[in-house]
């Protein structure tokens, strides 16, 4: 455990995939595998219109680096595929670049305020929607097992395009949750003891700036709250024209 | 005298009373904590679907049964015929079950497991795919076309055999018995142990995200009422779920790292697990199929 003093000063680069993994990366990630579900599990059951089932990935992601998050998303919906709902098998891809970006957003030093982490949530929203077009479209044909998918197939019904419809679902549908999650695992990151965080590969990235106060925090729900109303305002208006 | 005794009888009585209740309680008590075993018990069961029966499918090499798997899986994807997936599952998967000894559990799962996700599927698309010109009915916009009856048709039976052969594979292989292979081959000890570790967590985390949600809810936390009531019990949910599986992170890190997690000496198995020249076999003609099917699909299209 002493290492990860040392291994903080060598994480230079991305690319350097050892550098996210130490003991505790490999004990956290079974773990953040669980929470994954287990908050899935919770939000089918309290009815809410979103999925939230990748705060476990951003979690490592973000205190470990990139690579062990994208780790945590594939094996995290390779499980809940064979365990609990075989359509989500095939979009194991979707929940490594979710690690993988997140991860990076935070080594940019995106994880900091609560401002900063909308903006994360919103980038790995963009990553989710492009990764999850193709695989819709090319083992689908567009139309999945999910419920948003009646949105797609009116989309495709007025006329356009099978890439357009669903890369125009999935970025309606993304934001809300991904910003959503982000938010989550920084309030947890945020709850965890300093001593505690030190243990993991990159506690730097998690370093609350000066502001990471309710202000903040007004300002970010302010934020979604806004993106929710316009993700609305454009539904409207492409199911009305 | 006579006061006394009438001051003790009642006392005498409620402390009966109390006896018998407390007797009642226990009972009650050790149903529920019974009942509450058997259904943690059943989700573990249900997360480990290995079945210890003695055939020729349990006795092959993990690694044979996963390339088994994963040929399967490719074949019925790429295979440029239509009813490809489905014969698969007809003349290949059924009969292995049948070779497994494992038919009953197979077919549990299938009707519970594989039947539901497949023809969920199956309606989604064939209601929403807009292709082909053949219109059979229409429901005020959706057309139901011949071309995406068969396109739904075809996708549900690749994800049915998809599933099916996962779960052929989950029933007779142990995935400690996988992962021990998979770690003499040389995967990283750290795989195996994500793996085998997460299987063992899921249950008891399950288990007690189903306290968490009856301790808030007996405290009066509304889980059912408006949206945002809901939303806001997220975070009473959340919060006890996730701090309290993170402290025990680091006394399992700890106590790992003791046992000679990160060594990177050579470990000895326990358990010895045959590869015999058959598995070799099996191993090369699923390959050889696999590459096969890609050739026909890339020179047929």
């Amino acid at each position: 455990m002493r290492e990860t003093a040392m291994q903080r000063q060598k994480t230079g680069s991305w690319l350097n995939i050892g550098s996210n993994f130490n003991t505790m990366t490999w004990v956290l990630i079974p773990v953040a595998i669980a929470i994954n579900i287990a908050i899935g599990q919770i939000v089918v059951l309290l009815k809410l219109p979103v999925f939230l089932d990748s705060i476990g990935t951003v979690l490592v992601a973000v205190i470990c680096g990139p690579w062990a998050g994208a780790l945590t998303g594939a094996l995290s919906n390779t499980i809940w595929g064979l365990a609990i709902d075989p359509n989500a098998l095939p979009w194991w891809p979707v929940a490594f670049f979710i690690g993988l970006v997140a991860g990076l957003c935070a080594n940019a030093g995106l994880f900091k305020s609560w401002w900063k982490v909308v903006v994360t949530g919103f980038l790995v929203a963009l990553t989710a929607a492009t990764i999850s077009t193709p695989i819709a479209v090319y083992l689908f044909g567009g139309i999945t097992a999910s419920g948003s998918s009646f949105i797609t197939a009116y989309l495709l019904q007025t006329g356009q395009g099978v890439l357009q419809a669903v890369f125009s679902t999935s970025f309606l549908v993304e934001p809300v949750d991904k910003i959503t999650t982000c938010m989550l695992a920084f309030a947890i990151v945020q709850g965890l003891s300093k001593r505690f965080l030190a243990r993991f590969p990159r506690p730097e990235n998690v370093e609350a700036e000066g502001g990471a106060n309710q202000t903040q925090l007004y300002i970010a729900v302010g934020v979604v709250v806004l993106l929710v109303l316009f993700a609305a305002f454009v539904l409207r208006n492409v199911l009305g024209g | 005298m006579e006061k006394e005794t009438r001051l003790f009888e009642p006392g005498l009585f409620y402390v009966q009373a109390a006896t018998l209740f407390r007797r009642i309680a226990s009972l009650i008590h050790t149903a529920a904590a019974r009942r509450a075993s058997l259904i943690i018990h059943a989700m573990h069961e249900r997360l480990s679907f290995h079945i210890k029966r003695n055939s020729a499918l349990h006795r092959l090499n993990p690694l044979t049964k996963l390339t088994l798997v994963l040929g399967l899986v490719l074949i019925s994807f790429l295979s440029p015929w239509y009813w490809t997936p489905h014969a698969l599952l007809l003349i290949v998967i059924i009969p292995l079950s049948f070779v497994g000894k494992v038919n009953r559990e197979f077919f549990r799962a299938f009707l519970r497991l594989i039947l539901p996700a497949a023809s969920f599927l199956f309606f989604m698309q064939a209601f929403f795919q807009p292709v082909g010109g053949t219109v059979i009915f229409k429901i005020w916009f959706l057309d139901i076309t011949k071309e995406s009856l068969l396109f739904a048709f075809r996708n549900a039976m690749r994800i049915a055999v998809m599933v099916s052969s996962f779960t052929l594979f989950l029933l007779t292989t142990h995935p400690s018995e996988l992962m021990s292979d998979l770690t003499r081959r040389g995967l990283p000890g750290q795989f195996a142990y994500v793996i085998i570790s997460t299987l063992q967590i899921l249950p008891q985390m399950q288990a007690k995200a189903q306290t968490i949600i009856a301790a808030q809810r007996s405290r009066g936390l509304d889980t059912q009422s408006s949206f945002l009531r809901r939303m806001g019990s997220l975070g009473p949910l959340v919060g006890p779920l996730v701090f309290g599986s993170l402290v025990e992170v680091e006394e399992r890190a700890i106590a790992i790292e003791a046992r000679g997690f990160t060594s990177t000496q050579i470990k000895t198995s326990l358990y010895e697990i045959s590869d015999t020249s058959l598995d070799r076999t099996i191993r090369w003609i699923l390959i050889l199929l696999v590459i096969i099917t890609l050739l026909l699909k890339l020179w047929l299209s």
